[in-house]
């Protein structure tokens, strides 16, 4: 899958570009519009990560560009902005762009958004998840670790369901905090952290080998492995 | 020049003491000169009684006959003063002053009235009157005509209506000059206004305009641009209050951010530290983040430029997803939640979860280890109709009474010491009160001995 990046500030675009390749993209980086116009006209491009001030051709009129084109009429784009005005993200979203996110964003929900707008997250959706030792059955909503029952509430199930779906995927707390609660603000961050904890002191601590992995500054991964 | 309020009203005085006078001039000139007419009439009248009873006298005959000159002397007290007596046959018998003058024929009568006295202008082109009368002498009938030319009264007339012109045009004249010094006077609290004005700034905002020895109808506006100057004083104090707090803000995130760096790079270190730092300054920017996010949010707010999207919300759901959301967190600090709310509230979901949170978590941080957090819904009756009240109540320290104003401000923490605590941004409970204007309601603190209870008022819908 090939993202390209257009992004005239130049540290914003080095580490995009950095840290979508170890995500596993490939990623090219254009540092004006018309040079992320040829870029997309003339690679193979999946997803088009588009800033809104640029210099010169601004990112509204990339995008209008791109939809005029037969070839890229679909590319699915992801705008950046800094202006969190109701009003841009309306004008973006009518233009055709799929999704935005407003600068600051935290990089974990820059990918996560990728994934799904490239329909290629390894979302699980399985009756059974198998991770490890552990055992989830969906249906029943019961939890096995070494074939011992784990019990859960309802909350810390949903929770566990969450980061065991997106198995070896980094998320933010505030991904978890909207998926689990539908609380879509920035909360205050002990509240996961705490769930978190007490996830774990029902689900890793009576075992030997864990599964919930803290990724300091970025979020929750769930994985068999601890993974780097 | 249209816009000269001191032109128009100028102009205006001018005009209306000029009407005015000329009003008054001609009822007085009227007054005078039908006066002096009356007063004409009837010595012409009286002249004329005095001829016929001469004439009515025995001996008038011959006395006509043989001593003209006696009636001439009797009859000429005034030049002006012309008698003519004819006898029936027109023949005239005497002619005092004014031979061969053509009069008009008034009316003869025994007992003339001033209704038969008739206009006439004099060969001379003088105007004059004209009255007759009869009269037997020696039992014949004779007709006598008195005139009098009034020469000098007309004259006199014209040099009174000139003088009343005069009076008017002066009297219009020093009203405009008056109406421009009055106002001139009366306008000068106006250029002190504006003098003051022109001098406020943005650090001179406390100062007040001076109402002392303006006139009543200035009051009002003073007293207005003074309640003014206070309310942007204010804001303007609260403003740059608000950037010096903000500038505070950033400074201990930044300065940690460059300090710790700083450190880290003075030498070589292990991958472990490297990444110990990188994670730290990754908190550091959370943090900075999450006060920009919230800064804008507030921002916004105040702008109402927040899209609200108001539905009934089942208070008793909101306050279960709450409790669900901040289980483990009220679990570590041995807290537990009592709830029992029925009913709905008109929110915005989000907003009013956003709200929820942070008093919840502000309730969690600060209530007493082993306490009871109480939720509830009360719906009053107030003024403005029935207001829905959601309360957030926790056991702790009571808040201090001085705080308790300035709770709901940017950047206000109760408790100095804890500002440095993270994820706390020292915005949580302005952003309360924010949301709570979004829904034209309010957010409150009722303190008590031992509790401490927020509310969110919610109006009638």
């Amino acid at each position: 899958m090939h993202i390209l990046i257009i992004e005239d500030e130049p540290k914003t675009g080095d580490y995009l570009q950095r840290g979508l390749r170890e995500s596993g993209f490939g990623a090219s980086l254009a540092r004006n519009g018309r040079e992320g116009l040829q870029i997309a006209s003339e690679e193979e491009v999946d997803l088009v990560v588009l800033d809104v001030m640029l210099p010169g051709m601004n990112g509204w009129e990339v995008l209008a560009a791109l939809r005029a084109r037969e070839a890229t009429a679909q590319l699915p784009v992801l705008f950046l902005t800094a202006r969190d005005e109701v009003q841009d993200r309306v004008k973006g979203l009518e233009l055709g762009a799929d999704d935005y996110l407003v600068k600051p964003f935290a990089f974990v929900e820059l990918v996560a958004r990728i994934r799904t707008l490239l329909r290629r997250a390894p979302v699980r959706e399985d009756d059974l998840l198998c991770i490890g030792d552990m055992e989830i059955d969906v249906v029943r909503r019961k939890v096995r670790r070494q074939g011992q029952p784990v019990v859960l509430t309802a909350q810390e199930f949903n929770l566990l369901y969450l980061l065991a779906r997106r198995q070896g995927q980094v998320l933010s707390r505030s991904l978890i905090a909207s998926q689990v609660w539908d609380m879509n603000f920035d909360s205050d961050t002990n509240v996961i952290d705490a769930a978190i904890r007490r996830l774990r002191r029902k689900l890793d601590d009576p075992f030997p080998i864990k599964l919930i992995h803290t990724r300091r500054g970025m979020g929750y991964v769930c994985d068999a492995e601890q993974g780097q | 020049m249209k816009g000269s309020l001191t032109l128009r009203v100028s102009l205006a005085f001018v005009l209306i003491v000029a009407l005015s006078a000329a009003g008054l001039g001609l009822y007085l000139y009227r007054a005078f000169v039908g006066e002096i007419e009356r007063r004409d009439d009837i010595a012409l009248l009286g002249k004329l009684r005095q001829v016929q009873q001469l004439l009515g006298s025995a001996g008038a005959q011959a006395l006509l006959q043989t001593r003209p000159q006696y009636f001439r002397d009797t009859m000429s007290g005034q030049e002006n003063s012309l008698v003519r007596i004819e006898d029936a046959h027109g023949q005239v018998l005497l002619d005092i002053n004014a031979p061969g003058e053509k009069y008009p024929l008034p009316p003869a009568a025994a007992a003339p009235a001033r209704t038969t006295i008739l206009a006439w202008t004099s060969r001379a082109g003088a105007p004059g009157q004209v009255a007759a009368g009869t009269a037997w002498v020696d039992g014949l009938p004779v007709r006598i005509t008195v005139a009098r030319v009034y020469a000098d009264r007309t004259a006199m007339f014209a040099r009174y209506r000139r003088q009343i012109v005069l009076a008017c045009s002066l009297a219009a004249m020093s009203a405009g000059l008056l109406a421009v010094l009055l106002l001139a006077h009366g306008l000068r609290p106006l250029r002190a206004i504006a003098a003051h004005a022109a001098l406020v700034r943005p650090g001179r905002l406390d100062s007040q305009l001076d109402s002392a020895g303006a006139p009543n109808e200035l009051r009002p506006l003073i007293v207005s641009l003074n309640a003014m100057l206070v309310r942007l004083h204010d804001g303007y104090t609260r403003l740059s209050g608000f950037s010096a707090d903000l500038a505070h803000e950033f400074r201990t995130p930044v300065n940690n951010l460059l300090g710790q760096t700083q450190v880290a790079l003075a030498q070589q270190r292990s991958p472990d530290e490297y990444e110990e730092l990188l994670a730290s300054n990754v908190e550091e920017l959370e943090r900075l983040s999450r006060m920009v996010d919230s800064m804008l949010f507030l921002a916004r707010a105040r702008q109402e430029d927040v899209a609200t999207v108001r539905q009934p919300l089942a208070i008793g759901e909101e306050f279960a997803r709450m409790r669900a959301f901040f289980e483990g967190m009220a679990e570590e600090r041995g807290v537990t939640f009592d709830d029992a709310a029925s009913g709905t509230v008109l929110a915005d979901a989000q907003l009013l979860r956003r709200a929820l949170a942070n008093l919840l978590s502000n309730a969690i941080r600060h209530a007493q280890p082993g306490s009871v957090i109480t939720l509830a819904a009360t719906v009053r009756a107030s003024a403005a109709g029935q207001e829905t009240e959601l309360t957030v109540t926790n056991k702790g320290k009571p808040i201090d009474a001085h705080d308790l104003p300035y709770l709901f401000d940017r950047f206000y923490r109760a408790d100095a010491a804890r500002s440095g605590e993270a994820g706390s941004t020292g915005l949580g409970l302005a952003i309360v009160s924010a949301i709570m204007q979004l829904h034209g309601g309010r957010a409150e603190v009722r303190p008590g001995p031992d509790t401490s209870t927020f509310v969110l008022v919610f109006p009638a819908a």
